[in-house]
C-alpha cells in the first residue's frame, strides 16, 4: 500500500515535476511568510523580517533540494542527468570515443566471438528431451573397430551380442541404445536422378526413442525397422531434407536407392537434431544396424564396434549402474571364451564399464578443441586487459585535463561521490556502446572462426548466432570491463584538491595521473610481449607442421575419393574396374600418373592388423602395425621414394606371386639386423604367416598421426587377398600426379572417370595439399587467431606509449621551455622524453618475458617442433614491439624539440 | 544568553511530528512552532530536515496532506494523522518510553 503510494507520488515528481516544483515552493513560501508574519508581530519591518528569517532558515533553494533529494526519483533523475551529460561531453570528443569504443569492440568482441564458440561446443545440450538422464557406455573416445580387451580395461566399444546383453539386462536405463561411432558414406539414388554421396550412420532401433525426439514429419526408426527381415528404411535430418531435397514432401515414404539396396525414407527428424556426436558434416540418413553392409560384424561377439548411449531411468545413480554393468561385462566376457584371446584372459577382472555424462553426446569435438579454446580464452582475456589499460591511460589523461573544471565543481560544493558516479556513467555508457559493437564484432568473428576451424565442412551443427548465455557474458564483460578502466580515473579525479587545482598546480612534474598511467604502460607491454611470443611461437609451430617433411609429396597432386562398393561393384568386377583405371587416368591431359590405393595419407583413414612373420616368434608388445592396399606406380605417384628393392607393380595381380613393401620403420622394428627384403609376413594367425614375400622398402610417411612418428606400416598390392579378408581389394582413393594446378585438372578427371563408368560416384576430390592442410585446422585457427591479437596488441602498446608520451610532452612545454633557454639542445631534450618511455619499455619487456617463460607450459602441447622458450622468437618479438614502441615515442619526443622558448614561457 | 538549540536525537523527528498531528491537523510552519514550543526552545528546527520528514512521512502512509486557506489568507498544506499514522506514533512511544527507562537507569546506576 505504501509503496504503491511512494511509487505513484515519485512517478508525479519525475513526470509532472513544474506541478510538484510550483507545490513545494508555495508550501514552503507560506513557511517563511508565517515565520516572517511572526516576526513582523514582533515590531519588525516586513523587509528585516523576510531578511532576518532567510538568515536564520538558509537558502530557499538549498532547502528545496534537500526536500527534492529525499525521494527515490531523486537518484533515478540523477542517473538521467549523468547520461545525458555523459552522452554530450563524449559527443564533444568523437576521436576520444571513436577509439574507446573500437578499442573495446575489438576485445569484447574477440572475447565474445571464442565464447560463442566455448558455448556452442562445451557447454550446450543435445537438442534432445532431458539431456541430463543421458549416460554414456565408456569413458573415452576410442574408435573404431577392436577386438579383446580395450584401453586400461575401460570399455567403449561393444560387440552386437554384449550390447544386446547389456540392454536386456540393465532395467535401470528406460532405454539403452547402440550406434556406430563413424559416419559412413552413402550413395543415394532417387529415381530418375544421378546418385550423390550422402553421410550416414547405422542406428540401433531404439536410437530415437533413447534420445525421445519427435519425427517432423512421417516417422522415426523404431526397434521393429532393426530386424533381420524388416524392410530396409531410414530416417533424414532435417538439414538434408531442406538443403538437399529442398523440403520436398513427396521424398517422405518415397523410395530411394541406398548403396544399391531400395529403402524407404520413413520419415525426417526434429529440427536442429544432429546425432549422438557435435561434429562437422553430421549423418544426413540414420539406417537400422541390420543394415549394415559389412553383414560380418553384426552377429561376431568379438568385433567391437558399437558406442552405447542410455537414459537413466529417475531414481537411479551412474555409480551404482556402472557397478551393476561392469558384473555383467566380466560374467559376459568369462562366458564368451572367444572374445578375449587366451593370453589376456587373466586380465577379465580389470574390465569394467565408466558411465559418462551425456548431455552433450559423445564428446568427440570437446575433446579435440578444450585446450584450444582455453587457450584461445586465455589470449583474448589478455588482449581485452591491454585494451582496458589502454583506455584506462587515456581516461586518466582525460581526468588530468579536466581537473579545473572538477576543482571548480568541486569548490562549488558538488559531493565526491556524485562526481564519481557521473564520471563511471561515462565509462560504463562507452563500455556498453563497445559491448554493442563488440557483439557484432563477435558475430562475424564466429563466423569466420567456424569456416577457419572446419575448413572444408559442408555443414557444421553450430550455430554462431550469440545465444542468452553469451549475451549475457558480453554484457557481464563490457560491464567488468567499464568498472575497471572507469573507477581509478574517477576516484583520483575527484580526489583533487580544489584549492590547489585552481591555482595551476601540478602544471608541470609528476602528479598523481601520471604515476598511475606508468604502471598501466608497463603492464600493458608486459601483456602485449606475451601475446606476442606466442603468436610466434604458434605460427612458427603451424608452420613446422605443416610444411614438415611427411614422406610424400603434395604440391601437384589430386586425390579422388571413390566408393565402388556403393556404385553396385561385385568383387568379382573389380579387377576390370582397376585396369581400367589404371589404363585410361594416365591418358588424360596433364595427368603424369596415376594409381589406386584403399586409403590416402592424412584423409583420416587408418588400418592396424597383427602381422605374423615367418620364423620368428609373434611379438605382442608393438601395436599392431598399420597397412595398406596399393596399385601399381603408387608411391611415384605421391612421391614417396623407394629405398630398396622394388615397388608393387604391373606383376603384382591375383594368382602371381604375393608380395608386400614395408616402410622403414617396420623394417627396423621386425628385423633389426637382417635383410627384409625375401622374408615373408601374413595376417590373421600364424598359419598365414608365409603369405607375402617382401620385395622392397620405402621411405616413413605419416599417415595419420602428423605429430608423432610414422606408424611401421606394410603394403599389399589390391587384389593379392587372401578369401577371409573381409577388406579384400575395395579402392577408396586414385591418386593422380599432374601438372600445373591440381584443382584445374578436376573437370578433366570426372570427365574421364564418367567415361569410365557413369555409375561410380565421386565422394570427393581435392588436392592434396588441401587434404593435408585439413588435418591443422585447429592449429590454423589457434595460430591466425594469435597472430591476430598479437598485432592487435602491438598496435594498442603503441597508441598507448604514443598518447602517454605524446600526454606528457603537451604537459611538460613550460619546463622544456625553460630547459631549452637555460641552454638545452634538441638531443638533450629529445633523451629527456625519450627516456622515460624506453624506461617503460624496458620495464614491461623485463616483466612480461619472464611472465611467458612460466606460462610456456599452457602452450607446450600445442607446439610442434618448437619451445615455448624458442630464443629467435622471443628475440624477434622483443625487438618488434621495442622497435615499434620507440617510433611510437619517438613522433612526439621530436614535437618536444621543435617546442619555442618563447611561446612555452607564455603557455599556460 | 539562552541555551543553543539542540540537535535532535536521531530518528525522532518524525515521532515528535506524528505527536505534533495528534492534537490537531496544521500546517508544516505550525509544526516547526509547536515544537519548539513544547519542547520550550530547546529544539529547533530547519526546514529542509522537516519537510523532508513530511514527504517521507506522507509517502509511508502515515500523514495525510491537504490544500487549505490559512488565517491570511494563504494557501498551505494542513497535515493529518491517519489510522496508521495513529498506530506508528503508538508503538514508537511505547519503545521510547522503554529505551529512556532502560537508559536511565544505566546512568543512575552507581
Amino acid at each position: 500500500m505504501s509503496l504503491l503510494r511512494n511509487l505513484a507520488t515519485g512517478l508525479r515528481s519525475l513526470f509532472r515535476r513544474e506541478q510538484v516544483d510550483r507545490e513545494l515552493n508555495e508550501e514552503l513560501g507560506a513557511y517563511l511568510e508565517m515565520e516572517a508574519a511572526e516576526k513582523m508581530k514582533q515590531g519588525m519591518s516586513r523587509n528585516d523580517a523576510l531578511r532576518e528569517v532567510r538568515l536564520e532558515r538558509g537558502s530557499l533553494e538549498v532547502t528545496k533540494d534537500l526536500v527534492r533529494s529525499g525521494g527515490w526519483e531523486f537518484f533515478t533523475e540523477t542517473c538521467w542527468q549523468d547520461l545525458r551529460y555523459a552522452i554530450r561531453t563524449l559527443r564533444k570528443s568523437p576521436g576520444f570515443t571513436a577509439a574507446v569504443v573500437l578499442t573495446l569492440a575489438l576485445g569484447i568482441g574477440a572475447n565474445t566471438a571464442i565464447f560463442t564458440l566455448t558455448d556452442a561446443v562445451m557447454l550446450k545440450s543435445l537438442p534432445v528431451a532431458n539431456p541430463g538422464q543421458l549416460y554414456r557406455l565408456g569413458d573415452n573416445n576410442n574408435c573404431c573397430v577392436m577386438v579383446g580387451t580395450q584401453n586400461g580395461g575401460s570399455f567403449v566399444l561393444y560387440s552386437y551380442p554384449l550390447y544386446e546383453e547389456l540392454r536386456d539386462h540393465t532395467p535401470e536405463f528406460s532405454e539403452l541404445a547402440a550406434f556406430e561411432p563413424w559416419t559412413s558414406d552413402l550413395n543415394v539414388r532417387r529415381a530418375g536422378s544421378a546418385a550423390q554421396p550422402y553421410k550416414g550412420e547405422y542406428v540401433s532401433g531404439n536410437y530415437f526413442p533413447m534420445f525421445g525426439i519427435k519425427p517432423f514429419a512421417g516417422r522415426l526408426l523404431g526397434p521393429a525397422d532393426d530386424s533381420p527381415g524388416a524392410p530396409p528404411a531410414a530416417v533424414m535430418s532435417y538439414h538434408t531434407w531442406q538443403l538437399r531435397f529442398g523440403s520436398d514432401p513427396s521424398v517422405i515414404g518415397s523410395t530411394v536407392n541406398i548403396n544399391g539396396v531400395a529403402c524407404t525414407i520413413a520419415g525426417v527428424t526434429t529440427r536442429g537434431f544432429y546425432g549422438d556426436t557435435l561434429r562437422s558434416d553430421p549423418p544426413d540418413f540414420w539406417l537400422p544396424l541390420a543394415g549394415d553392409p559389412e553383414k560380418w560384424r553384426l552377429p561376431n561377439a568379438a568385433t567391437e564396434f558399437l558406442y552405447a548411449i542410455g537414459r537413466l531411468k529417475p531414481g537411479f545413480t551412474p555409480d551404482s549402474v556402472q557397478v551393476r554393468l561392469t558384473v555383467q561385462l566380466q560374467q559376459w566376457l568369462s562366458s564368451h571364451r572367444e572374445v578375449i584371446p587366451d593370453r589376456d584372459q587373466k586380465d577379465i577382472p580389470q574390465q569394467h564399464i565408466r558411465l559418462t555424462p551425456s548431455a552433450g553426446g559423445v564428446q568427440q569435438m570437446q575433446t579435440d578443441y578444450a585446450s584450444g579454446l582455453q587457450l584461445l580464452l586465455t589470449l583474448s582475456g589478455l588482449l581485452l586487459l591491454i585494451g582496458c589499460a589502454n583506455i584506462a591511460n587515456l581516461l586518466l589523461a582525460r581526468g588530468s585535463a579536466n581537473r579545473p573544471q572538477i576543482a571548480v565543481r568541486l569548490a562549488l560544493g558538488a559531493a565526491r561521490s556524485r562526481l564519481i558516479r557521473q564520471m563511471l556513467t561515462e565509462s560504463l555508457l562507452l563500455a556498453i556502446a563497445g559491448g554493442l559493437a563488440g557483439l557484432y564484432v563477435a558475430y562475424a568473428g564466429a563466423h569466420a572462426i567456424l569456416l577457419l576451424a572446419f575448413r572444408g565442412a559442408e555443414y557444421v551443427p553450430i550455430d554462431a548466432r550469440p545465444s542468452f548465455p553469451v549475451l549475457g557474458f558480453a554484457l557481464l564483460v563490457s560491464l567488468g570491463t567499464g568498472i575497471v578502466f572507469g573507477i581509478a580515473p574517477a576516484w583520483m579525479a575527484s580526489r583533487c584538491d580544489p584549492a590547489g587545482a585552481l591555482r595551476g598546480a601540478g602544471r608541470s612534474g609528476s602528479d598523481r595521473f601520471s604515476t598511475a598511467q606508468k604502471p598501466l604502460l608497463i603492464a600493458q607491454v608486459a601483456f602485449s610481449i606475451v601475446l606476442l611470443i606466442g603468436a610466434g611461437l604458434v605460427t612458427q609451430s603451424l608452420r613446422n607442421i605443416e610444411y614438415q617433411h611427411f614422406g610424400f609429396v603434395t604440391e601437384g597432386r589430386l586425390i579422388v575419393k571413390v566408393a565402388p562398393g556403393l556404385s553396385g561393384y561385385t568383387p568379382d568386377k573389380l579387377e576390370g574396374l582397376y585396369q581400367r583405371l589404371e589404363e585410361t587416368m594416365p591418358q588424360t591431359p596433364g595427368v603424369l600418373s596415376a594409381s589406386l590405393s584403399w586409403y590416402s595419407p592424412l584423409a583420416g583413414d587408418n588400418a592396424n592388423e597383427p602381422v605374423f612373420i615367418q620364423g620368428k616368434p609373434t611379438d605382442y608388445r608393438w601395436t599392431a602395425p598399420s597397412w595398406d592396399r596399393v596399385g601399381p606406380h603408387y608411391f611415384e605417384t605421391i612421391g614417396t621414394r623407394l629405398l630398396r628393392g622394388r615397388a608393387i607393380d604391373e606383376r603384382d595381380v591375383p594368382g602371381a606371386p604375393n608380395v608386400a613393401v614395408i616402410n622403414e620403420t617396420f623394417a627396423r622394428r621386425f628385423f633389426p639386423n637382417e635383410n627384409p627384403i625375401g622374408q615373408h609376413l601374413g595376417m590373421w594367425d600364424a598359419s598365414h604367416s608365409g603369405d607375402y614375400e617382401i620385395v622392397g622398402i620405402v621411405e616413413d610417411a605419416k599417415y595419420q598421426d602428423t605429430r608423432g612418428p610414422a606408424y611401421a606400416t606394410f603394403f599389399l598390392p589390391l587384389l593379392q587377398a587372401a578369401p577371409e579378408d573381409p577388406f579384400r581389394g575395395w579402392v577408396g582413393a586414385i591418386e593422380l600426379h599432374v601438372a600445373g594446378k591440381p584443382e584445374n585438372l578436376e573437370p578433366a578427371v570426372r570427365k574421364t572417370l564418367a567415361d569410365i563408368d557413369p555409375n561410380l560416384t565421386v565422394l570427393s576430390m581435392m588436392s592434396f595439399g588441401e587434404q593435408v592442410a585439413r588435418n591443422f585446422n585447429q592449429e590454423r585457427l589457434i595460430a591466425r587467431l594469435t597472430d591476430l591479437f598479437g598485432a592487435l596488441a602491438l598496435i594498442l602498446a603503441c597508441v598507448g606509449l604514443y598518447g602517454i608520451t605524446a600526454y606528457g610532452v603537451a604537459r611538460r612545454t613550460n619546463e622544456i621551455g625553460i630547459r631549452m633557454a637555460l641552454g638545452a639542445d634538441r638531443r638533450n631534450v629529445l633523451g629527456l622524453v625519450l627516456r622515460a618511455a624506453i624506461f617503460q619499455l624496458g620495464l614491461g619487456l623485463a616483466i612480461g618475458i619472464p611472465a611467458t617463460l612460466a606460462g610456456g607450459n599452457l602452450l607446450a602441447s600445442q607446439l610442434y617442433g618448437v619451445k615455448s622458450y624458442d630464443p629467435v622468437i622471443l628475440g624477434v618479438a622483443a625487438v618488434v614491439l621495442a622497435g615499434c614502441g620507440i617510433v611510437a615515442a619517438y613522433v612526439p619526443a621530436r614535437r618536444a624539440t621543435r617546442v619555442d622558448p618563447l611561446a612555452a614561457l607564455r603557455y599556460e | 544568553m539562552p541555551d543553543k538549540p539542540s540537535d535532535l536525537v536521531q530518528g525522532t523527528l518524525d515521532m515528535l511530528i506524528l505527536k505534533t498531528l495528534a492534537l490537531e491537523p496544521i500546517h508544516g510552519y505550525g509544526i516547526s512552532v509547536r515544537i519548539e514550543q513544547m519542547s520550550k526552545g530547546v529544539f529547533r528546527l530547519n526546514a529542509g530536515s522537516l519537510f523532508l520528514a513530511i514527504q517521507r512521512l506522507e509517502r509511508d502512509g502515515l500523514i495525510d496532506g491537504e490544500w487549505k486557506p490559512t488565517e491570511n489568507n494563504r494557501r498551505a498544506r494542513y497535515y493529518t494523522l491517519t489510522a496508521k499514522g495513529q498506530k506508528r506514533l503508538d508503538s514508537e512511544t511505547r519503545e521510547w518510553g522503554r529505551q529512556v527507562t532502560a537508559i536511565a537507569r544505566i546512568l543512575e546506576a552507581s
